[in-house]
């Protein structure tokens, strides 16, 4: 995507996406597995219980999760709320889990534009110290 | 991309249930809020709505003249899922025709890839059809593929997003 597209979805969408807080798909993956285990206690059949949105999400956010532990969830947010990034941007890197500054800017290019221009060793570290987390996991 | 919002919402309960007092009265209207939440799909706003995390606040109720039911405002927060315009997502593959392929993601049933967006990408028909590039990537039912959404449309009656994506751009493709 190109800086000008970016600065579309980020006008167009604007403070919706700029205030809006977002959950990795990780996060979300912790908390609708314990909303799901809590209908498991209550009832004999919990699938009928929940919608087909809640099932298909359940289903998309436990295979598209990098990180499973909790903890390792937890470290991953405050890792990466340490570089100013906005929320959208923090999920986004969370999500896809970019191996090299290359890839991050291509999945977030706002990370390099709009004069908040984090440097790539600023980058690096961060991508180093996310997938310290995944050793350790 | 899942948001985390707060919401204000109006949840009635009928005259019957109010003989109940303090939690049960309570829990009649946790009940009642998870229902309507969750036979309210999605809004064009929001998204999809996915679950209710926390009751932050009841307010006091208010008799409704005609039927006796009261209201009670609540605010809640919870989780949506929306698609946006120049978001990067994964999603997997369910249907592969000739012109361009179908792809899930999250609730979303319908993201469309079209041949014109795979740059490199032929159609090779067969039982099981798939698009192939010159370095032998695979685009093929159950693949994982990240793509950039270049278009969203939300429709009112069935109360649900499609969307258009495209490959085109760096580090987009299938997945392994």
């Amino acid at each position: 995507m190109s800086g000008e597209e970016e600065e579309m979805l980020l006008s167009s969408n604007g403070d919706e996406f700029l205030k809006a807080k977002c959950l990795m798909n990780c996060e979300v993956a912790l908390i609708l597995e314990h909303k799901y285990e809590q209908l498991q206690q209550m009832s004999d059949d919990p699938m009928n219980q929940v919608s087909q949105v809640f099932e298909k999400s359940l289903q998309y956010v436990k295979r598209f999760s990098r990180y499973k532990n909790p903890d390792a969830v937890r470290q991953v947010r405050e890792i990466l709320s340490r570089y100013q990034l906005a929320e959208f941007e923090l999920c986004v890197l969370g999500n896809l889990c970019p191996e090299t500054v290359e890839e991050a800017i291509a999945m977030v290019p706002s990370i390099k534009t709009k004069g908040r221009a984090h440097d790539d060793e600023a980058i690096e570290k961060m991508l180093n110290d996310l997938s310290l987390i995944k050793k350790f996991e | 991309m899942f948001l985390k919002v707060q919401l204000p919402w109006n949840v009635i309960i009928p005259a019957e249930n109010l003989d109940a007092k303090g939690l049960m009265l309570q829990r009649s209207i946790v009940v009642r809020l998870l229902e309507d939440f969750a036979s309210k799909k999605a809004t064009k706003d929001l998204g999809y709505y996915l679950a209710v995390t926390t009751l932050e606040n009841i307010g006091e109720g208010k008799v409704r003249q005609h039927t006796g039911d009261v209201l009670f405002p609540v605010v809640f927060s919870g989780i949506t899922f929306k698609i946006f315009r120049g978001e990067i997502l994964e999603g997997v593959v369910h249907k592969v025709l000739k012109h361009g392929v179908f792809m899930r993601c999250g609730p979303i049933e319908h993201i469309y890839l079209s041949y014109m967006k795979m740059p490199d990408y032929r159609y090779v028909p067969g039982e099981n059809p798939v698009f192939l590039n010159d370095k032998m990537s695979k685009i093929e039912k159950d693949a994982v593929v990240r793509f950039i959404v270049i278009g969203t449309k939300w429709l009112e009656a069935e109360r649900e997003f499609q969307a258009l994506v495209s490959l085109e751009g760096d580090y987009l493709g299938p997945v392994s």
